[in-house]
C-alpha cells in the first residue's frame, strides 16, 4: 500500500479531481431521493403544482451534473491508474537495468518479466477500483449520515447499529474466503501444472504407459479444486444475500420507528421515502467498500513483488566516470592478472571457483576446459564483473577491476556468450552496438572475419535484414557468427569466447579461428570450450576441475602431465589422433 | 445475428450431458432465481403500500380528520408480508447459492476430467500439429472462462431479464403512460452502450497490442540482459521501453476511459427518466389517480430496469467470450480418437515380451499429405543388437522412432515385432516392451524417487538406487537437499539439463525394457562424463535391442549396425570401419560432423 500511496501522490492534482468527481457522484446519488421527497412533501402533500415543476427541474439539473461528475472520475481513476502503472513498471525497468546477473539470476528473468509486466497490470486494476469505489463509500457514508440525521437523528440510529454488524461480518467472511481461495488457486495452479507436464512429455507418459497415472494424478487435482471452489463460490454467493437481508430488517425497522414517529408528528411522510434510501446506499457502499478489500491481498502481493525488486541495489558497484580513465599512458601492452581469485555465488555454499591465478598478455590465447559445472564459464564471467570475487583480485593492465568505471572495462571486452542473442531490428543495427554508426566497410568486414558476410549478403536486404524476435529466422549457427561479428565491430582489448564455436561445424569454426588470427593479434583472446580441437592450439590452456585449476600448459604438455586433460581429450579424439598428437 | 444465435445453440448443447448429472440441482437453482426475481418484484409494492399507509394517514393527521391516526394493525399486516418476502428472497438465494455451484462446479469437474482424458485418446499427431501454449490454454483458461460464465453470469442475466419483465409488468399495474416512460430506458441503454462499446473495443485491440509489444520488448530486453551490459546499452533499452511503456499508458487510458463513460450515461437516462417520473407521479399523486407510495415503488422498479442494463455490456463480452472459450474445447473433445484394433493380437512369447526380431516392410510415411518423409524403409533387427541411427537434420531419424513407438502410424507397408504387425498389438502391449529416453527431459513435479520409478511403480527403493547408480547419477542425487526425496519443480532449478538427462536414463534403466530407444539421450552430457557413462550404457544394452540416435561419435562407434539415412532412405548400412573404408555418405557426413582431428584446425 505504501508503494501504491507513493506513486498516486504525484498526481495530486488528479485525485483532487477524482474527489470532485467522487462528491458530485454522491451527491446524485444521495440528492434524486431528496428531491424526490421534496417533491412529495412541499408538493404532493399541499397540492403545490409549480413547486413541483420547480424541484423537477432541479433534479434534472443535480442529474446532468452528477452524470458529469461521473465522467470525471472516470477520467480521473483512468488517468491516475494508468499513470501510475507507467511511471511503476517504468522504474522498474530502470532498476533492472542496473541488475547484475547476480540479481538477475536471484529474480529469474521469467518472474522479472511477470512482476514487470502482470504485477503492475494487477496494481491499475486496483487503484482503478480504488478510486471509483473506494474514495466513494466515506463520501457516501459521510453524506448519507449527515442527512439522516438531519432527517430523524432516532432512524439513523438503526442505521448505525447495523452498520458495524456488516462490517464485522464481512471481516469474518474475508477471513474464511481468504485462505479458502488462496487454497482453490494452489489447487488451480496445480491441475494447470499437470496439464502442461502432460502435454510437454506426452511421448513419455504414453512410451511408460502411465495414462491411466496420469489421469488418476490428474483427477484427484480436480478433485481437490473442486472441492474448495464449490466451498468459496458457496461462501460468495450466501454473502450478498445476507448482508441485504440485514438491510431489509433495518427498513422494517425504519417503517415501524418512522410510524410512530409520524403519529407523535415527529416526522414528514416524504422523508420516509428519502430515508429508505440513505440506508439503502449507505449501506451499499459500505458492502462495496468490502469488495475492495478482498480485492487488496492480490494488489498487496503484486507491489511487494515490484517492491522488492526496487529496493534491490546490485551487488555490483560501479567505480563511477568519477575514477577516471586508465592512468596510464596505453602503450598497447596489455595484461590480465587473476591474482589467487576465489568466487561464491551469492546464495551459494560452496566456492566455485578456489584460489585461481594467472595471467595472459596481448596476442595471447588462453583455453579454459573441463566438464559441466567445473567453473570455466564462472571464471570468465568474472571479467566484465558479472560477478565480483570473493576473494583475490583480477588487475587489468595492473589496475584491479574494481577500479574501473563499469561502462569502460565494458568496452574493453567482447565477451560473445554461449547462446548467442540478437535483438529485433535489423542486421545492421545488432552489428552496430558495439560502435553506433559504424560504416559498411567496418560491418562487412566484422562479418568478413566471422565467416557470415556471405550468408548476410544472400539475404535480399543484405545488412538491412530484419532479425525477427530471438533472431528465429537465423539457424544457430549463423545467429553465433552474427553474434562474433558483433563483438569484432568494437575492436575491443579483450576478446572472450564462451563456447561460442560450438554450434559451428568443423570447418567453419577452424576458418573462423584462422581469420581471427590477425584480428586479435595486439588483443587478449580467452576461449572456453568443449571441444579439444578448438582450443588445442592454444597457447597455454587451463583445465578446471571442480573449481580448481587442475593442470595449465599446452595441449602436448597436458596430455602428458594431466589425468583429466587425458580423460577429455581420449572422449573425444580416436587413438590415432591421441598418439599422432602425443 | 441469427447465425450467431443458432451457433450459440449448438455450442450450448452440447454442455447439457456434463450438467445432466446434476440437472436436479440446477433446475433447483433456475427455479430459485426465479422465486427470488419474484420476491425482489414484489417487495417494492408492498414498500409502496406501506409508504402509502402512512403518507395517507399522515396527510390525515395533517388535516385534523377526525379519528386519525396511524392505523398499526393494518402497518403491521404489511410489514409481517414484507418481512415473508425478504426471507423468500433470502432463503431461495441460499438455496441457490447450494444448488448452483453444486451442480455447475460438479460438471465442470467432469468436464475437465473428459477432456484430459480425451487427451490421452488423441493420437501425438494432435499435439505435434498445434502449438503447445494453444492446447494448454484450450485444458486451462478456457475451462475457467466457461466456468466461471457458468457460475456467475449466466443466473444473473436470466434474473435481469427475469426482473426487468417483472419490474414493467408491476409498473403497468401503478400506470401505463409512466411505464411507457421508463421503457425508454432500454432502447437508450442499448444505443449507449453500443456507441461506445463499438469504439472502446477497438481501443481495448489496440490496448492489447501495445501491450503484446511492451512484454514482447521487456521479454527481449530482460532474456538478452546479459548483451545489454556488455555492450553498455542500458540507456538505449530505457529509451525504447519508455516510448512503449507511454504508448501503453496512452492507449490503456483512452480504452479504459471510454468504457467507463457508458455507466455515467446509462444512469444519466435513467436520473432524467426518474426525474420525469418524479413529476409526473406527484402531478398524478396530486390529481389522485395514484398514490404517494407508488411514486417510491415506481423509482425502484426503475433502478431495477437500469441494473441489468447498465451491465449489457459486460454481459455480452463474457458471454462472448464464453462461448468462444467453450467451442475451443468442444473442439477437443470432437476429435477423432486414436483407433484400438478391435480383436487385439498378441506376441507369440506368453508373457508378452519381445522375443525375436523387429522388421520394417516398404515402410512409407510423412507427416503431411503429400510430403513423404520415409520413401520405402526395409529393415530387420534381431533381438540383442544395438542399431545407430544418423543421418542429416531432416533424414527422419526420428520419424522410425515414431513409427516404432506408434506415435504415428506408417501411410504404407508394416512394421513387424515378433511376425506380428505392430498396428495389430495394443499399444499399451507394444509399449511395455520399450524404454525411451529422449533430448528432451521430461520430469513430473515429484520426488526424485517417484520419478525415477515412474515407469515401474511398484519398484523398491534399492531398485531404484541402483538404476540410479547405473545411470552415473546416484552420486549427484546424494548431493541434493532431500536426496532422492527432493522435489524436482517446473524450474527445475539446481539441476541441470545434463543432469536431468542421465535421470531419464536411470527412468529406462529401472524400467528394465528389451527395446531401449535413445533419441539424443546423452546430447546435453559433457563428453568426459559421456564416455564414464559410456561403460554403464553398455552394460544397460547388453542383452537388449537398441536403437540409438546420436551426434557424438563415441555413442555410435560400437553399434552393431550403422544406419545412414538420407532423405528418409536408407542410404549406408554397416559397421563404422566398414562405413569409414566405403568412403561414401556415412564418411562424409562422418567428416563435417564428427570430425575432430587436426586436418582443418590448422
Amino acid at each position: 500500500m505504501k508503494l501504491i500511496l507513493h506513486y498516486m501522490l504525484r498526481y495530486k492534482r488528479y485525485l483532487l479531481l477524482n474527489l470532485l468527481g467522487v462528491c458530485s457522484f454522491a451527491l446524485v446519488e444521495l440528492g434524486i431521493p431528496t428531491l424526490i421527497a421534496r417533491m412529495i412533501n412541499g408538493g404532493v402533500m399541499t397540492g403545490d403544482k409549480a413547486y413541483i415543476y420547480q424541484t423537477g427541474a432541479v433534479l434534472m439539473a443535480v442529474a446532468l451534473a452528477g452524470a458529469l461528475g461521473s465522467m470525471l472520475l472516470g477520467y480521473c481513476s483512468a488517468k491516475i491508474s494508468t499513470s501510475i502503472t507507467r511511471d511503476i513498471r517504468s522504474d522498474v525497468f530502470r532498476r533492472v537495468q542496473q541488475f547484475s546477473p547476480s540479481e538477475m539470476s536471484r529474480f529469474g528473468v521469467s518472474s522479472l518479466i511477470v512482476r514487470t509486466g502482470n504485477d503492475a497490470f494487477q496494481i491499475q486494476m486496483f487503484v482503478n477500483v480504488l478510486l471509483r469505489t473506494a474514495m466513494l463509500t466515506p463520501m457516501m457514508i459521510l453524506f448519507s449520515f449527515s442527512l439522516t440525521f438531519m432527517t430523524s437523528i432516532r432512524l439513523s440510529l438503526v442505521i448505525l447499529a447495523t452498520l458495524p454488524v456488516i462490517f464485522l461480518g464481512i471481516f469474518w467472511v474475508t477471513r474464511i474466503a481468504d485462505p479458502l481461495s488462496e487454497k482453490q488457486q494452489e489447487k488451480l495452479d496445480e491441475l494447470n501444472r499437470i496439464s502442461k507436464e502432460n502435454l510437454l512429455g506426452v511421448r513419455v507418459v504414453r512410451s511408460f504407459n502411465n495414462d491411466a497415472w496420469e489421469l488418476s494424478r490428474f483427477s484427484s487435482a480436480n478433485d481437490a479444486y473442486t472441492g474448495y471452489s464449490r466451498k468459496v463460490f458457496r461462501l460468495m454467493m450466501l454473502t450478498q444475500p445476507t448482508f441485504f437481508f440485514l438491510m431489509n430488517l433495518a427498513i422494517l425497522a425504519i417503517f415501524w420507528i418512522a410510524a410512530s414517529m409520524i403519529q407523535a408528528g415527529a416526522m414528514q411522510a416524504g422523508s420516509l421515502v428519502a430515508f429508505q434510501d440513505y440506508v439503502f446506499h449507505a449501506m451499499f457502499s459500505t458492502m462495496l467498500f468490502c469488495t475492495v478489500l478482498v480485492m487488496y491481498p492480490k494488489a498487496a502481493v503484486s507491489a511487494r513483488r515490484i517492491a522488492e525488486i526496487l529496493e534491490t541495489e546490485s551487488l555490483i558497484r560501479d567505480a563511477g566516470e568519477a575514477a577516471g580513465a586508465e592512468p596510464s599512458a596505453e602503450t598497447g601492452a596489455l595484461t590480465l592478472t587473476f591474482d589467487h581469485v576465489t568466487f561464491v555465488y551469492p546464495d551459494g555454499e560452496e566456492a566455485v571457483l578456489k584460489d585461481i591465478s594467472f595471467e595472459a598478455r596481448s596476442g595471447e590465447t588462453v583455453a579454459f576446459i573441463g566438464s559441466t559445472g567445473s567453473g570455466k564459464s564462472t571464471l570468465i564471467s568474472l571479467i566484465p564483473r558479472f560477478y565480483d570475487a570473493a576473494s583475490g583480485r583480477i588487475l587489468l593492465n595492473g589496475r584491479d577491476l574494481r577500479d574501473y568505471p563499469l561502462k569502460e572495462l565494458r568496452r574493453k571486452i567482447g565477451f560473445i556468450p554461449q547462446k548467442a542473442n540478437l535483438f529485433s531490428g535489423t542486421i545492421r543495427e545488432n552489428l552496430s552496438f558495439a560502435k553506433p554508426g559504424a560504416s559498411d566497410e567496418e560491418l562487412c568486414e566484422a562479418l568478413k572475419t566471422a565467416q557470415g558476410y556471405d550468408f548476410v549478403m544472400n539475404q535480399k536486404d543484405g545488412l538491412d535484414t530484419e532479425i525477427s524476435e530471438g533472431g528465429s529466422n537465423f539457424s544457430g549457427g549463423q545467429k553465433q557468427r552474427l553474434s562474433i561479428a558483433r563483438a569484432l565491430v568494437g575492436k575491443p582489448d579483450i576478446y572472450i569466447f564462451d563456447d561460442s564455436f560450438s554450434a559451428l561445424d568443423f570447418a567453419t569454426d577452424a576458418r573462423l579461428r584462422q581469420a581471427l588470427k590477425p584480428v586479435t593479434r595486439q588483443a587478449i583472446t580467452l576461449i572456453v570450450a568443449q571441444r579439444v580441437s578448438t582450443i588445442m592450439h592454444a597457447d597455454r590452456i587451463l583445465v578446471l576441475d571442480n573449481g580448481r585449476l587442475a593442470g595449465c600448459g599446452t595441449h602436448r604438455q597436458l596430455l602428458e602431465s594431466c589425468p583429466i586433460y587425458r580423460e577429455i581429450a581420449a572422449s573425444q579424439l580416436s587413438e590415432e589422433e591421441l598418439t599422432y598428437e602425443a | 445475428m441469427k447465425h450467431n444465435l443458432a451457433h450459440y445453440r449448438k455450442t450450448a448443447r452440447k454442455l447439457v450431458p456434463f450438467i445432466a448429472p446434476y440437472r436436479l440441482s440446477f433446475l433447483m437453482s433456475v427455479a430459485m432465481v426465479c422465486v427470488t426475481t419474484l420476491a425482489l418484484a414484489i417487495s417494492p409494492s408492498v414498500e409502496g403500500m406501506a409508504t402509502s399507509l402512512l403518507v395517507s394517514d399522515a396527510a390525515d393527521l395533517l388535516n385534523h380528520v377526525p379519528g386519525a391516526g396511524i392505523r398499526f394493525d393494518r402497518l403491521l399486516q404489511l410489514l409481517t408480508l414484507l418481512f415473508l418476502l425478504y426471507l423468500t428472497k433470502t432463503v431461495s438465494q441460499g438455496v441457490m447459492a447450494f444448488t448452483l455451484t453444486g451442480s455447475i462446479q460438479n460438471s465442470m469437474h467432469d468436464l475437465r476430467n473428459a477432456v484430459e482424458q480425451k487427451l490421452t485418446r488423441l493420437p501425438v499427431q494432435y499435439f505435434d500439429a498445434r502449438p503447445f501454449g494453444d492446447v494448454l490454454s484450450r485444458v486451462t483458461n478456457d475451462l475457467d472462462t466457461v466456468s466461471n460464465a457458468l457460475q456467475q453470469t449466466i443466473m444473473q442475466i436470466l434474473s435481469g431479464i427475469l426482473s426487468i419483465l417483472l419490474a414493467f409488468f408491476m409498473m403497468l399495474r401503478i400506470n401505463a403512460p409512466m411505464t411507457a416512460l421508463v421503457f425508454l430506458i432500454i432502447p437508450a441503454a442499448i444505443l449507449i452502450t453500443r456507441f461506445i462499446v463499438r469504439r472502446s473495443q477497438q481501443l481495448f485491440i489496440r490496448q492489447q497490442n501495445t501491450l503484446g509489444r511492451l512484454n514482447a520488448s521487456i521479454t527481449e530486453m530482460y532474456s538478452g540482459y546479459k548483451e545489454i551490459l556488455l555492450f553498455n546499452k542500458q540507456e538505449d533499452a530505457i529509451r525504447s521501453f519508455d516510448s512503449v511503456n507511454d504508448d501503453l499508458c496512452r492507449s490503456a487510458f483512452r480504452a479504459q476511459f471510454m468504457s467507463s463513460l457508458i455507466s455515467p450515461l446509462v444512469s444519466l437516462s435513467t436520473y432524467l427518466i426518474i426525474g420525469g417520473i418524479g413529476i409526473i407521479g406527484c402531478l398524478l399523486a396530486i390529481s389522485g389517480s395514484i398514490q404517494v407510495g407508488q411514486i417510491q415503488a415506481f423509482i425502484r422498479y426503475v433502478w431495477q430496469v437500469n441494473d441489468p442494463m447498465s451491465q449489457v455490456s459486460n454481459f455480452s463480452a463474457q458471454i462472448q467470450s464464453a462461448f468462444a472459450a467453450l467451442t475451443r474445447i468442444m473442439e477437443i473433445l470432437e476429435q477423432e480418437e486414436m483407433e484400438e484394433p478391435e480383436r487385439p493380437a498378441a506376441l507369440p512369447d506368453p508373457a508378452g515380451h519381445f522375443s525375436d526380431s523387429i522388421t520394417f516392410e516398404h515402410v512409407r510415411f510423412g507427416y503431411e499429405p503429400g510430403k513423404t518423409v520415409i520413401h520405402d524403409l526395409n529393415l530387420t533387427v534381431r533381438r540383442g543388437q544395438t542399431i545407430a541411427i544418423v543421418g542429416p537434420t531432416g533424414a527422419g531419424k526420428s520419424t522410425i522412432i515414431n513409427l516404432l513407438m506408434r506415435f504415428y502410424d506408417p501411410d504404407g507397408g508394416r512394421i513387424l515385432m515378433d511376425g506380428v504387425d505392430i498396428r495389430q498389438l495394443r499399444r499399451e502391449d507394444l509399449r511395455r516392451n520399450m524404454g525411451m529416453v529422449l533430448q528432451d527431459t521430461w520430469l513430473f513435479n515429484g520426488s526424485i524417487f517417484d520419478n525415477l520409478r515412474y515407469g515401474r511403480p511398484d519398484a523398491r527403493r534399492d531398485e531404484v538406487i541402483s538404476a540410479a547408480r547405473l545411470a552415473n547419477v546416484h552420486h549427484f542425487i546424494k548431493t541434493l537437499p532431500g536426496g532422492y526425496d527432493m522435489v524436482i519443480n517446473e524450474e527445475g532449478g539446481n539441476i541441470s539439463q545434463g543432469e536431468k538427462q542421465l535421470l531419464t536414463i536411470a527412468r529406462a534403466i529401472l524400467k528394465n525394457p528389451d527395446i531401449l530407444i535413445l533419441d539424443e539421450a546423452t546430447s546435453s552430457v559433457d563428453t568426459r562424463l559421456e564416455k564414464q557413462l559410456q561403460e554403464a550404457m553398455t552394460y544397460v544394452m547388453e542383452n537388449r535391442t537398441s536403437f540409438v540416435i546420436a551426434h557424438r561419435l563415441s555413442t555410435i562407434r560400437n553399434a552393431d549396425r550403422i544406419l545412414v539415412l538420407d532423405h528418409g532412405d536408407v542410404v549406408e548400412q554397416g559397421r563404422h570401419e566398414e562405413l569409414l573404408e566405403k568412403g561414401g555418405f556415412y564418411a562424409r557426413l562422418y567428416n563435417s560432423q564428427f570430425q575432430s582431428s587436426a586436418e582443418t584446425a590448422v
